[in-house]
């Protein structure tokens, strides 16, 4: 009689991610000044094409901007703080430098634009003909693409203190869909914008974010997430809310499925105002009735090891470097550190020995991150090597210093801790000739690249054992799974992913001691009794494998393989009565069961037709 | 003289108009030049000084829709209980755009306790010498002015802050009102422009 083997792959890949905003496409045209002759400048000609596309987008009301700016009298009563404050480039915020590669919807003023505005304010501000006055921007009132096809609301609102630091709050959304659909959008209401600095939202596919909650509903603290998955399902989309952000639907064919048991975990940046705020944000979500064809895929680059900052230190390197595999088209990117963060960079160079700068923010400020998104995705050819070099600040000159006097800084989750992280959104070409999905050939390559980097990281081997299982590269994974289990020798889930690559390998003696050690750090895994129970039954030792059947069937009640296999050890000890059970039970499970069938067949065959 | 008679009332709502004159010629003949007038909320005419005289002053200068201006409300609202005893505070909202109504409302809405002047002629923004809000200016009993500026030092900048501020000059100014030392040297505020609200 065969038994069913299970090999249990599990994947934990964390992630913080987040998608790009997007404002308004047209460019404002910079009126051209006579280089002669001094020109007057007015609102009606000169300024308000700048401020009706740079500002307005969050000046108006119902958004971030804390006055409108949307007429002349609304310019005139804050002339001088405009000046002042575009001047510093604080206003519009927009913190990448100009490059070769654009990217989308960029914020920038030009020199020129800054210079007319402080002309403007030093003739006084003068308001002009009203002839030359452009039509005023128009904004969609509610939903920003029509009415969502889905609206969630946080079960719980949040109430920020009046006062205080920055705050960081995590909502769940349970899944409003019954089976699976594929979103094309979503739009975040995050509550009431002018408190809430960015909004960012995880799809959380195993629930595995609810642990966190105090009470049911009620969201939780935490600047950073990590979301953990079992399966290769790799996270795929920014889903990012930043001030004037105007939603963009998916581009055709990348659709975001969405089942059942998926939570959407929104993270917000909320700072205090004065008075309490309560917050309770919204989703609204699009659906398509075109499954996805295109699937890109959030790459990590990090060295949060390198993270060890020295008080007093102004200029401390972090850096990693990962080669492309594969041919890609980079989409987006998203750097990411937290308030030591001074110089973030990210650089390409090409097989052909070109460079291309990817992004480079040499003013960081946490408060303004943001997810961005090339105007034209962003093709690099298999070999080019991207490295990303942060900048870190740990000195009392840095004025976002959380602490005072500063202290020796590591790598962390919360906002006193640092981050040296870089997203990319890319999208994997297809491999000739090849049936493999690229993005398991680019996760394997980061995988190998985050065990070469750190070889005593725990789920850096375990991830790349992971995604060598999931190709079939057994002897591979059992390596890495052994190098996992020899960091954390008490860690279950490891102990029992060594334990089913063995049994699988057909290494059941070696693989039972593993198994063993899985069940007494966890004594309730299910995995572990059930492939312990598989491999005691592949040696034959059916009356110990029943035990741990039994206890399999006990934490999982409805499980087909467990009911079956157990039916399939009974049977083999000549319990066929008992057996018999089994196999109905897993066809009442999974009436499509095939070995519960083909054993029940053969029982009721040999009780009708008893051997002489 | 006239305006010992209600210095402990802090809000002119209660004068008549009777006694309103006397302080309206006392005003003119102490200080001919001051032409320009605070005013309280019910649209009287204001002097934070004689209203308080004896006692050192604390001027607040806020808008109602400055970001910075109402994040550091609950602040001042701290320092000013914990001085009430010793140092009259008021918060003064610049500008002919800040009408009573718009005062009430944000004095509703943020939930503080302290008196609320109006100055759309800015008759106090001159005398305190401020230029932004939130700038605080604090005054010794004999109405000089020892300090104006930033309240402390949480903002660096418009959009940089500290996680805490570490510099604390108007609890300092007052502490210097109230002892005689010498105040903290005046230091820009960060915040929104009075001038735009000429």
């Amino acid at each position: 009689m065969s038994s069913l083997l299970r090999t249990v792959i599990a994947c934990l890949l964390g992630f913080t991610s987040a998608t790009a905003a997007a404002l308004a496409k047209h460019e404002a045209k910079a009126p051209q000044l006579l280089p002669s002759a001094p020109k007057q400048v007015t609102f009606n000609r000169d300024i308000a094409p700048i401020i009706f596309h740079y500002c307005a987008p969050c000046h108006h009301p119902g958004e971030a901007g804390p006055f409108p700016l949307l007429t002349y009298r609304d310019a005139r009563a804050r002339a001088r703080q405009i000046a002042a404050l575009t001047s510093t480039g604080f206003m519009p915020p927009w913190l990448p430098v100009p490059q070769e590669l654009r990217f989308a919807d960029e914020l920038r003023l030009s020199d020129e634009q800054i210079a007319l505005i402080q002309e403007w304010v030093q003739q006084g501000a003068i308001e002009g003909a009203a002839a030359d006055l452009p039509a005023a921007p128009q904004f969609a009132a509610g939903w920003q693409i029509g009415r969502p096809d889905k609206i969630i609301a946080a079960e719980k609102p949040y109430t920020l203190p009046a006062s205080g630091s920055d705050m960081y709050w995590n909502f769940i959304f349970r899944s409003p869909v019954d089976g699976t659909r594929w979103v094309k959008a979503i739009e975040i209401r995050p509550g009431d914008k002018r408190v809430v600095h960015h909004a960012n939202i995880l799809v959380d596919r195993e629930q595995s974010s609810r642990r966190q909650e105090k009470e049911p509903g009620a969201g939780f603290p935490g600047m950073e997430l990590k979301i953990e998955s079992e399966t290769f399902d790799p996270d795929s989309h920014f889903f990012f809310w930043k001030p004037g952000t105007v939603l963009k639907p998916e581009p055709e064919g990348m659709a975001v499925r969405l089942d059942k048991n998926t939570d959407l975990v929104l993270n917000i940046h909320l700072q205090p105002s004065g008075k309490p705020e309560k917050i309770q944000p919204s989703l609204g979500l699009y659906f398509t009735d075109k499954p996805a064809t295109l699937f890109p895929l959030l790459l990590q680059m990090e060295n949060d090891q390198q993270l060890d900052i020295p008080p007093g230190e102004k200029h401390f390197v972090v850096t990693d470097q990962f080669t492309f595999p594969v041919d890609v088209d980079v989409l987006a990117i998203y750097p990411h550190a937290h308030y030591l963060g001074k110089d973030l960079q990210a650089l390409a160079a090409l097989p052909d020995g070109s460079r291309k700068t990817l992004i480079h923010i040499p003013q960081w400020n946490l408060n303004w991150q943001a997810v961005y998104r090339y105007q034209e995705p962003v093709p690099l050819p298999k070999g080019t090597t991207i490295t990303m070099r942060f900048v870190y600040d740990n000195s009392s000159d840095n004025i976002a210093n959380p602490s005072d006097p500063p202290r020796r800084v590591l790598a962390g989750n919360r906002s006193s801790d640092e981050m040296a992280h870089l997203w990319l959104q890319v999208l994997p070409h297809a491999l000739p000739g090849v049936a493999t999905d690229p993005r398991m050939v680019l996760q394997e390559a980061m995988a190998r690249h985050n065990v070469d980097k750190n070889p005593a990281d725990f789920e850096a081997h375990y991830n790349l054992a992971a995604m060598l299982l999931a190709r079939g590269a057994q002897e591979g994974a059992i390596e890495q799974f052994e190098q996992a289990v020899r960091l954390r020798p008490e860690d279950a889930t490891a102990n029992n992913a060594l334990g089913a690559s063995l049994l699988a390998a057909e290494r059941s003696s070696e693989a039972i001691p593993y198994l063993m050690a899985a069940i007494s750090a966890e004594p309730s895994n299910f995995d572990a009794h059930y492939n312990l129970a598989n491999a005691l039954a592949s040696q034959g030792k059916f009356l110990e494998a029943i035990e741990h059947y039994r206890v399999s069937v006990r934490l999982r009640p409805d499980d087909a393989n467990a009911e079956a296999n157990l039916g399939g050890a009974l049977a083999e000890i000549g319990n066929l009565r008992e057996a018999k059970l089994h196999f109905e039970r897993a066809l009442e499970i999974d009436p499509n069961h095939e070995l519960a069938r083909e054993n029940l067949e053969q029982i009721s065959h040999a009780s009708k037709d008893p051997k002489p | 003289m006239a305006h010992s008679s209600f210095s402990s009332r802090p809000r002119a709502t209660l004068l008549s108009s009777a006694l309103t004159i006397v302080v309206l010629v006392l005003t003119s003949t102490l200080f001919p030049a001051a032409q320009k007038r605070a005013l309280h909320l019910d649209g009287t005419p204001a002097d934070p000084f004689l209203e308080n005289a004896g006692k050192p002053v604390v001027l607040l200068f806020v808008r109602t829709d400055c970001p910075i201006s109402n994040r550091y409300l609950p602040l001042i609202e701290r320092i000013s209980s914990q001085y009430a005893a010793k140092v009259a505070f008021w918060l003064v909202y610049p500008g002919k755009t800040a009408s009573a109504e718009k005062v009430r409302q944000h004095e509703s809405d943020y939930g503080y306790k302290l008196h609320a002047l109006r100055d759309p002629e800015h008759a106090l923004v001159l005398e305190a010498q401020v230029q932004v809000t939130p700038e605080a200016a604090v005054f010794d009993a004999h109405r000089r002015l020892l300090y104006h500026g930033r309240i402390d030092n949480l903002y660096e900048d418009v959009g940089r802050t500290r996680p805490a501020a570490t510099t604390h000059e108007l609890a300092d100014a007052i502490q210097a009102a109230l002892t005689g030392k010498a105040p903290p040297p005046n230091t820009p505020a960060v915040g929104c422009y009075i001038a735009d609200l000429e």
